[in-house]
C-alpha cells in the first residue's frame, strides 16, 4: 500500500532549528511542514510590512531554509511553510534568491496568496458582509473599522495542492491553516480531491495534521510525560507515516529525545479542540471520537478509523485591531512575612493609583508564588512562604495611563516594606485585540504563483 | 463516599482559541473515565473556577480516548493578545482543574 512520510518542523515562530535539521537528515520523510503563525503574529507582521513593504514575512524562514534546503534538495523532500505571513510574495522572492546562492537551479518555489483580505474589507462590507464577531456576537465591525491592522482568512489546502501539481518543491504561504500544511501534501500524493471527495480520508488527513502540527507538542513536549520523557533537550520532531487507506503511524526522528506513546498523542488530539466530533478546518470537519490508538512499538502509535465530514462553506477570518495599552509592574518580597508584605504593597499601590486618578478599563493584582496562575482556584498557603511577588497590571486606553501603573509600582521600591526587591522594569505593551468572524468561502479566492530558480 | 482530587484520576492539558479555554481531561483508565464522566459536570466546573470563567462551560465525551473535552467560554480575560493574566494562553487552566475533588 502506498505510504507517505511527513514531518513537522516547527510549532511557532521562534522554535528550535536543530530538531528540524535532524528530521530532514534522518527522518526518511518526503515532506516537512513549518507552522510559524499564531493568532497575534499576523498583526505584528502586517505592522512590519506597513513600515517596510519588503518585509512582513517571518524573517526566520531564510536561515531555516538555508539550513535545510541543501539536504531537502538532495533527498527530494518538499518543504511547506506558512512563514510567508503578511507578505508571502516577498518571502518567496527571498527564498528564490537564497536557492540561487545555494546553486539549486531549476528548483520551483510556490507562493500561496489570497488569505489577506485587509485591502478588501470595505468592498466586502459594501456587498453586505458584516463580519459578525463569533465570540461576542457583536453584529458589525463599525466600532473597530478605523483601528483594524490586519484581516486574514484561514485558508485551506487548495492552492498548496495546486503548487505541488505544478512541481513546487518549496511552498511559502500566508495564513493557510496550520493543518493545511499537512492536508495539502497528503491529498496531492494520494490523489484525494475536493471535486470527488472521500470525507473520511480527508478527515484522516486533518486528524494526522492536527496531531503533528505543533511539532514537539506530540513527542513529549508540553506533556504530562515530563517526568519520564528522556533527553528533552534533544527532542525529536514528529513524523506521520500515512497510508492511502487513511491509517497512520505517528513516530519521531530516530535516536532523538522525547517520546511518542498513547498519552503524547492523546494530549495533542484533545489540544485546542472544542467539539471533538466536529473539528472545523477549512478543508473539512474531522471527528476525533471514533478513532483508535495503539502503541505498536517504541515511539510508534498507530491511528486508525479516522472520520470526516464535508468542509464548511465559510472560512474563519481573524481581524486584528488596535485596542489600547497594558501597563505592568512587579516587586518581590522576602521572608519573613513575605505574603503580608506583598499584601501591604498591593494596598499601597491601589491608593497611589487612586491619587494619580488612573483611568483603567481593568486592573489586576496577582501574588506571584500564590495565585498568579490558578487565580481564585488556588487555596491560601498553609505555611509561611520564602518569597512572594506582587504583580500589578492594568489595561488602559492611552499609553500615558498605562505608564502611571508602571511608575506607581516602582514607587514600592522606596515606600514599600523593608526588603522590597525591584525585579526588572517591564515596557508598556500596545494591545492588538482579535475579532474572529466567518466569511463565505467564495469571497476568498486563493492561488499559487510558481517562481523558478534560474 | 471517598473523595479524591482529579489529579489522582486523570491527566490534563489546556490551550486557547481567543477568549475560550479548552481542557482535555484524560482518565488514567476506563474505570476512572466512568468516574470523571459522572462527576465532572458543567455546573461543578463553573463553580470550581469561581469567578474565572465568565461564560458557559460545555463538556464533550470522547469514550475512545477515555477523555473529556471541557470548553470554558469567556475564560481568559478577553484572549491572549489583550488579557491581563500572566498565563495569557491558559496553559495552566488544565492543572487548575486537577484541584477539583470528586466522589469515587
Amino acid at each position: 500500500m502506498k505510504k507517505v512520510r511527513i514531518g513537522s518542523g516547527s510549532a511557532y515562530w521562534g522554535d528550535m532549528l536543530d530538531p528540524a535539521v535532524e528530521l530532514v537528515k534522518n527522518g526518511d520523510i518526503g515532506y516537512i511542514g513549518f507552522d510559524h503563525l499564531a493568532e497575534l503574529t499576523m498583526a505584528l507582521l502586517q505592522r512590519a510590512k506597513t513600515k517596510d513593504p519588503a518585509t512582513g514575512y517571518i524573517p526566520d524562514i531564510i536561515p531555516w531554509m538555508k539550513a535545510i534546503l541543501p539536504t531537502c534538495a538532495e533527498k527530494g523532500i518538499t518543504v511547506i511553510s506558512n512563514g510567508g505571513g503578511a507578505n508571502p510574495e516577498a518571502g518567496g522572492d527571498e527564498v528564490v534568491k537564497l536557492a540561487k546562492e545555494l546553486n539549486l537551479t531549476g528548483l520551483k518555489v510556490g507562493v500561496v496568496v489570497g488569505d489577506d483580505i485587509f485591502g478588501k474589507l470595505d468592498e466586502m462590507r459594501a456587498k453586505g458582509i458584516k463580519f459578525k464577531n463569533m465570540d461576542t456576537g457583536e453584529e458589525d465591525i463599525n466600532r473597530i473599522r478605523d483601528k483594524i491592522v490586519a484581516a486574514n482568512a484561514y485558508i485551506g489546502a487548495d492552492s498548496i495542492i495546486e503548487a505541488l501539481q505544478e512541481g513546487a518543491k518549496v511552498i511559502v504561504a500566508g495564513r493557510v491553516s496550520d493543518n493545511a500544511l499537512y492536508v495539502g501534501p497528503l491529498m496531492y500524493e494520494f490523489g484525494w480531491s475536493f471535486n470527488n471527495p472521500d470525507w473520511d480520508l480527508i478527515g484522516a488527513a486533518i486528524t494526522v495534521g492536527h496531531i503533528i502540527e505543533c511539532a514537539e507538542c506530540c513527542t513529549g513536549g508540553m506533556s504530562n510525560m515530563w517526568k519520564v520523557a528522556p533527553r528533552l533537550w534533544d527532542i525529536g520532531f514528529p513524523i506521520a507515516e500515512v497510508y492511502e487507506n487513511g491509517d497512520a503511524i505517528i513516530t519521531k526522528t530516530p535516536d532523538s529525545g522525547g517520546l511518542v506513546n498513547q498519552w503524547t498523542i492523546k494530549e495533542h488530539l484533545i489540544y485546542e479542540v472544542h467539539d471533538p466530533s466536529n473539528y472545523l478546518m477549512p478543508d473539512g470537519i474531522a471527528d476525533f471520537t471514533a478513532l483508535k490508538l495503539e502503541e505498536i512499538g517504541k515511539d510508534q502509535v498507530r491511528v486508525t478509523n479516522m472520520k470526516g465530514k464535508q468542509r464548511p462553506s465559510e472560512l474563519k477570518v481573524c481581524i486584528g485591531y488596535r485596542d489600547g495599552f497594558i501597563g505592568e509592574g512587579q516587586v518581590f518580597f522576602p521572608w519573613p512575612d513575605a505574603y503580608e508584605k506583598a499584601k501591604k504593597g498591593a494596598e499601597t499601590v491601589r491608593e497611589r493609583l487612586k491619587k494619580v486618578n488612573l483611568d483603567a478599563e481593568e486592573l489586576r493584582i496577582d501574588y506571584i508564588g500564590v495565585n498568579t496562575l490558578h487565580g481564585e482556584v488556588a487555596p491560601e498557603p498553609t505555611s509561611e512562604l520564602n518569597e512572594v511577588g506582587l504583580r500589578v497590571v492594568a489595561k488602559t486606553k492611552t499609553k500615558e495611563e498605562a505608564e502611571k501603573v508602571r511608575r506607581e509600582v516602582t514607587h514600592l521600591w522606596t515606600i514599600g516594606s523593608v526588603g522590597s526587591s525591584f525585579g526588572v522594569p517591564l515596557p508598556i505593551r500596545p494591545v492588538v485585540s482579535l475579532w474572529p468572524t466567518l466569511v463565505p468561502r467564495e469571497e476568498v479566492p486563493t492561488r499559487a504563483i510558481i517562481k523558478e530558480v534560474r | 463516599m471517598k473523595k479524591v482530587r482529579l489529579k489522582d484520576l486523570a491527566y490534563a492539558r489546556s490551550g486557547d482559541k481567543g477568549d475560550v479555554s479548552n481542557i482535555g481531561l484524560m482518565a488514567f483508565n476506563k474505570e476512572n473515565y466512568e468516574i470523571i464522566k459522572r462527576e465532572v459536570t458543567p455546573e461543578k466546573v463553573k463553580e470550581h473556577f469561581k469567578g474565572m470563567v465568565k461564560g458557559d462551560v460545555k463538556i464533550y465525551e470522547m469514550p475512545n480516548l477515555d477523555s473529556l473535552e471541557i470548553v470554558l467560554y469567556n475564560a481568559l480575560g478577553g484572549g491572549a493578545t489583550r488579557t491581563l493574566r500572566l498565563d495569557q494562553t491558559g496553559k495552566s487552566m488544565g492543572q487548575a482543574l486537577l484541584w477539583m475533588e470528586v466522589e469515587v
